[in-house]
């Protein structure tokens, strides 16, 4: 192996690393449609994160981004039971307007969430819809993370609406789940242009030369580290980040010290 | 532990990778960057030009490395473009080539026994693997289904889909695995999280192939995926590298 990192071969030899831990900033839990999972429990995850040197996960479970009041409470009830691991994103379903003014106002009855989640791509409602608003403006007042999966060329959430979005609520720290894939030079100038936004490499990862392109295009200290999890092995990412041609300290800035800014953990 | 890449490409693409691997100097640096001993290639040329340029300029282009192995992209018999089935399997002792891949959609053909059993039943008591894609279409099925089809006609052939979907396909493949005994996955986009080792505990290691979906795929994921995956040594050994060794030793030709 020529590749010189010494992260990289501390997780070669081991599987994770002491001195450069990770956070992964997009996980999931319990079951989904469309996929058989070997590994979806709470403990089960955990074990993949002992395994990979994942010391936090920030998480919406697959419920919280359907059926929200069941979804949400299911958060809430994994971040009270494991709260040295977990932090969690508020699932926002915009099918269900009744419920989202709703939801914003008891957001802060539990503690442990570190803002919201949106899956607009699947929700069929674009991210500048008005329906996404009471959550916009709360979180732009108290300038919380949205994770937005978001998609290239996506009439719901490409990565030319995120940039509207960013520039209407400036304070919104918003999360690209997936790097807007596909679109990857309207994403990195997104990214780079708008403060508040950050390039978060799940799946994104898999594309070879993506990692040094948002580098080179964005700079290491706006791009966050995910895995879908329980989707995708957390090592499959973490391989992808060590041995793409970037620096140490890119490397340290995407697997957590971004994250560890963003989300205080 | 020896990786043996089996899904490695390089070459001039129509629709280039999003980082390019032109020549076969840029497979070979980043098997070097990774660590991954070997690989069994296929060029550019075999699918955007055609077999009968890319076939000849791949076993040209590689013949200087020890550690790269040819395989070749196959064409309907019946058009000669290869020469017969005779002549194939005689080209392809000649250049030591003992793995085929199959492009029906791109190549224009029908990946079935009207086109290829004179073809198929040589490989079978040759033991020559024939590897597909996931994006493989033939007849209006696409992926698993077309692996079905063949394997439903030639349940003894050595086949191998590489690629399969990063979004969760065991619910596809695992019958399959189950029906057909010569059936392999790579693992190069077997992303699934604790996947590599839930499949080895019910099917035992044999039928999985390491792969790294080069130049599309960053070799470092798949990887450090099957070096730490929760399965024993050995097992990561047979997937690693073992497993296509055995299947390409076992190629009389």
């Amino acid at each position: 192996m020529k590749n010189p990192s010494e992260i990289t071969k501390e997780f070669v030899e081991k599987g994770l690393s002491e001195k450069c831990p990770v956070i992964d900033t997009h996980t999931h839990f319990g079951p989904g449609t469309g996929i058989y999972f070997p590994k979806l429990t709470a403990e089960q995850m955990i074990d993949t994160m002992d395994r990979c040197g994942v010391k936090f996960m920030i998480s919406a479970p697959h419920m919280a981004l359907v059926d929200t009041d069941r979804g949400n409470m299911q958060t809430a009830e994994l971040m009270a039971k494991y709260p040295d691991r977990f932090r969690g994103y508020w699932g926002v379903n915009p099918n269900y307007p009744d419920r989202i003014e709703r939801d914003v106002a008891r957001y802060e009855e539990f503690s442990g969430f570190v803002g919201f989640k949106f899956l607009s791509d699947y929700h069929k409602i674009a991210i500048t819809d008005s329906r996404y608003a009471p959550v916009l403006e709360y979180a732009n007042e108290r300038k919380l993370p949205i994770l937005m999966h978001t998609w290239g060329n996506s009439a719901f959430d490409g990565p030319a609406l995120v940039e509207r979005v960013a520039q209407k609520y400036p304070d919104v720290t918003i999360l690209m789940g997936h790097s807007g894939f596909g679109q990857w030079d309207k994403s990195i100038q997104v990214a780079r242009d708008c403060p508040g936004v950050y390039l978060e490499l799940t799946a994104a990862y898999s594309v070879r030369g993506a990692i040094e392109a948002m580098v080179e295009g964005a700079g290491s200290e706006k791009i966050t580290f995910g895995t879908d999890l329980p989707w995708f092995d957390p090592h499959y990412g973490i391989g992808c980040v060590l041995f793409a041609r970037i620096s140490e300290e890119d490397r340290h800035n995407i697997l957590h010290r971004n994250a560890e800014r963003l989300f205080g953990v | 532990m020896e990786f043996f890449d089996c899904n490695a490409s390089y070459g001039v693409f129509s629709v280039p990778p999003n980082k390019r691997a032109d020549t076969v100097d840029d497979l070979v640096n980043e098997m070097k960057w990774c660590g991954i001993q070997r690989a069994m290639v296929r060029h550019a040329a075999m699918v955007d030009e055609s077999p009968i340029v890319g076939n000849p300029l791949l076993v040209k282009q590689i013949k200087d490395y020890a550690n790269l192995e040819p395989s070749w992209a196959i064409l309907p018999p019946q058009t000669r473009e290869l020469g017969t089935v005779d002549q194939l399997i005689s080209s392809m002792g000649e250049n030591g080539v003992k793995a085929l891949w199959a492009y029906p959609s791109e190549h224009k053909y029908l990946l079935n026994d009207t086109t290829f059993g004179e073809l198929f039943e040589e490989m079978i008591a040759r033991g020559i693997p024939l590897f597909v894609q996931r994006s493989i279409g033939s007849g209006g099925l696409q992926g698993w289904a077309v692996v079905e089809s063949v394997l439903k006609d030639f349940p003894k052939l050595t086949m191998a889909l590489v690629g399969h979907g990063s979004w969760g396909e065991d619910r596809y493949f695992r019958p399959m695995i189950e029906r057909y005994e010569n059936l392999y996955l790579d693992t190069s986009r077997y992303e699934l999280d604790g996947g590599i080792a839930d499949f080895c505990g019910t099917y035992g290691p044999d039928r999985m192939l390491f792969g790294t979906n080069f130049p599309n795929t960053p070799m470092g994921g798949p990887m450090l995926t099957l070096m730490h995956a929760d399965i024993s040594d050995d097992e990561k050994e047979a997937v690693a590298g073992g497993n296509l060794r055995r299947i390409l030793a076992g190629v009389k030709l």
